[in-house]
């Protein structure tokens, strides 16, 4: 993106994120404020509302990078802490472990704990990579037998299962 | 200064709780497990077990609890010295000479010295916080709502500012953590943010949310691994040179004394914590030592120094949280949390009413601090292969227990939905650095901060200048502001010791290079 002669990166995703942050932040604030106008409803949660959207507004700013200090960023980055995250296919790996997970846990209550555990946890392993028939068969049906078992032990409330 | 009448009812409580002595070696092994693989933190660690807790007394689950805290501080070492990566935050500076040792083949004896600065500044730091907890919780007393508010406000800013390199991105998700609190019903009675969701009508559920962004939220990046690391193959572990390590502590007095008391100092302001004190302890020995051009080349005092501000900040944190009620950090967060599930508060009054109970705690701390001795030397030996478990076997594990943990802490599927959300809110923070540590703090005060704020409003009567009437308020907030500028120096400071510790280590990687060559 080129802006005043320079030329910008842009970090989409990050501005997304940022995006749906405010969008939040913004409804919350109105959701509060059709409730009641009253001080003792908004005495913190409206000046903190709009101190997180100027916030916002700030940390758009540095979802935009000159395209020749991203190098310079790149070259000094030392620190072993820093976060190592996905990109491309691996981002598209954990995007699918992650809809994995969302849809066993809407599916725990329709289709019973052990079955949706089971399928999440093969899911999960050949996300990963696993690809030998005998660990898919039994390491699933392990940690779902476990998982079922030890927690039915653990915990007064009923567990929805099919078959266990 | 300490109730003795108290201590002898807090020994006759341990004397009886036999389930709770049952927990501390457990605990210990999870604490180092966990830390020892990098990525896996000591938040993590105890945000995992936190349902199992539920089931258990009180006091057990918080010997439970501390006792994972207690073995994570001395886990995250094990590979920060063996192969270079910190197991957690807390232990990057141990990687400065602890890898250089390990690279001049006396890993044992980093190991030993690691193990004993732990253990013995684990300790130290228990024994002064037996010492001052009353003082502290009949110092806390005398402050108002506004002063609770100041301090909140403060340890949020810090947590915020200090949990990344961006101020700006911090303060942000400390003010989102605070926002996500106050979701409900507030205390005047107005319900605000539910979606008309019943669930969310007494707020978000804060250990679903919790696990979620500290743990679930960030396992998703492991899935890109095939290895949670590729580690260097397996050292030879000597049992004989661990000791002599262990032996050689004492050759730095000075340098376990310095470590000690900036880490409590550290760990007992809010937000700040071990992951800060261990490089302004590693810092301060390298400017008041000799011998300091050898820091960053296998200097033990370096180690030690790391090592023992590590472990004094978990008395120190451990401080504010029962005084105050406010965490650190992330894992005292979780153990506010184990002390919320059992309808406990922590503060002056819980001090007051409690004491026998908190006695009972920090002794028992003291116990896992000795123990950590034993425990950790026989971990040594199977830390080297913790690091090579294959992802695809621990991931789809892990995600299940926090599941199912989550759904026997809620009762409902609610449990884990909130997981599954905050798990996804998480993954976006690590991923755009924001700390995620700001976020769960602010959502297990957001509740308390506003209370308190409607509280200071109703006492003065909407008078702004009520403020000048609270010198303490006053003092507090010009800390915050002082802290807030040293903060800012601090982070330049410390991002000039790690480019200055990397370009050492290059160099001796070079000169490694140069003698195999040779």
């Amino acid at each position: 993106m080129r802006i005043r002669n320079r030329e910008y990166t842009l970090d989409w995703a990050h501005l997304a994120f940022i995006a749906v942050i405010a969008a939040y932040v913004a409804w919350y604030l109105l959701d509060a404020r059709s409730v009641s106008l009253a001080r003792n409803n908004l005495l913190l949660l409206q000046p903190l509302a709009l101190f997180i959207l100027l916030f916002c507004a700030i940390v758009v700013r540095q979802c935009f990078r000159r395209a020749d200090a991203k190098v310079e960023e790149e070259i000094e980055e030392e620190d072993p802490l820093a976060p190592t995250l996905p990109i491309g296919r691996e981002l598209l790996r954990v995007g699918l472990l992650g809809l994995a997970f969302g849809a066993m846990v809407f599916l725990l209550n329709t289709i019973g704990f052990d079955i949706a555990i089971w399928l999440f946890a093969l899911a999960a392993m050949l996300l990963c990579g696993e690809r030998r028939p005998l660990a898919l068969i039994i390491y699933p049906l392990a940690v779902a037998v476990c998982g079922i078992y030890g927690f039915k032990a653990l915990m007064p409330y009923p567990m929805p299962t099919a078959i266990l | 200064m300490m109730d003795l009448h108290a201590m002898m009812e807090a020994l006759h409580l341990m004397a009886t709780s036999m389930s709770s002595w049952g927990w501390i070696v457990p605990g210990l092994i999870v604490g180092l497990v966990f830390s020892a693989i990098p990525g896996v933190s000591i938040s993590m660690a105890m945000a995992i077990v936190l349902p199992m807790s539920l089931y258990m007394d009180f006091f057990p689950s918080v010997v439970f609890l501390t006792s994972v805290y207690t073995g994570a501080g001395f886990g995250g070492s094990v590979p920060a010295i063996l192969m270079n990566i910190p197991g957690s935050p807390t232990s990057y500076a141990t990687t400065f000479d602890g890898y250089a040792m390990s690279k001049k083949g006396m890993h044992n004896e980093a190991l030993g010295y690691a193990l004993f600065a732990s253990t013995l500044c684990g300790l130290a730091g228990y024994v002064l916080l037996l010492f001052v907890v009353e003082p502290m919780a009949n110092l806390v007393l005398k402050i108002g709502p506004f002063e609770m508010f100041a301090v909140a406000i403060w340890g949020m800013l810090l947590l915020g500012s200090l949990g990344t390199k961006y101020a700006t991105r911090g303060i942000l998700a400390a003010g989102l953590g605070v926002l996500l609190g106050g979701i409900g019903m507030n205390t005047a009675g107005f319900m605000r943010g539910t979606m008309g969701m019943p669930e969310l009508i007494n707020g978000i559920a804060p250990v679903p949310a919790m696990i979620g962004l500290l743990a679930s939220g960030q396992l998703f990046n492991l899935a890109t691994k095939d290895y949670i690391l590729d580690a260097e193959s397996s050292r030879e572990v000597s049992l004989k040179k661990i000791l002599a390590g262990c032996w050689g502590t004492f050759k730095f007095p000075g340098v376990l004394v310095r470590g000690s008391i900036i880490g409590i100092v550290i760990g007992a302001v809010p937000g700040v914590g071990a992951a800060v004190g261990n490089l302004i302890a590693y810092s301060e020995t390298k400017r008041t030592a000799k011998d300091s051009q050898t820091f960053g080349k296998g200097n033990p005092k370096g180690l030690v120094a790391a090592e023992s501000s590590v472990a004094s900040s978990e008395g120190g944190s451990m401080a504010t949280m029962l005084a105050l009620g406010i965490p650190g950090g992330g894992a005292t967060a979780i153990l506010l949390a184990a002390f919320m599930m059992h309808n406990i508060v922590p503060g002056p009054s819980f001090i007051q009413n409690q004491k026998p109970m908190v006695y009972a705690i920090i002794l028992n701390n003291m116990v896992q601090a000795v123990l950590l001795l034993v425990v950790g030397i026989a971990f040594i030996y199977a830390a080297c292969n913790v690091v090579r478990i294959r992802t695809r076997y621990v991931l789809p594990a892990i995600l299940v227990i926090a599941t199912l943990g989550t759904y026997a802490v809620e009762g409902s599927v609610s449990g884990p939905i909130t997981l599954f959300v905050f798990s996804i809110l998480g993954f976006g923070l690590v991923k755009f650095q924001y700390p995620v540590a700001a976020v769960v703090v602010g959502i297990l005060l957001g509740r308390m901060l506003e209370t308190e704020l409607l509280r200071s409003y109703q006492v003065s009567g909407g008078d702004l200048l009520y403020i000048l009437h609270r010198p303490f308020a006053l003092a507090i907030f010009a800390m915050m502001f002082f802290s807030l500028v040293m903060t800012m120096i601090g982070k330049r400071r410390q991002a000039r010791i790690e480019a200055e510790e990397a370009r050492m280590m290059r160099e001796l990687d070079a000169q490694v290079l140069a003698e195999n060559g040779r």
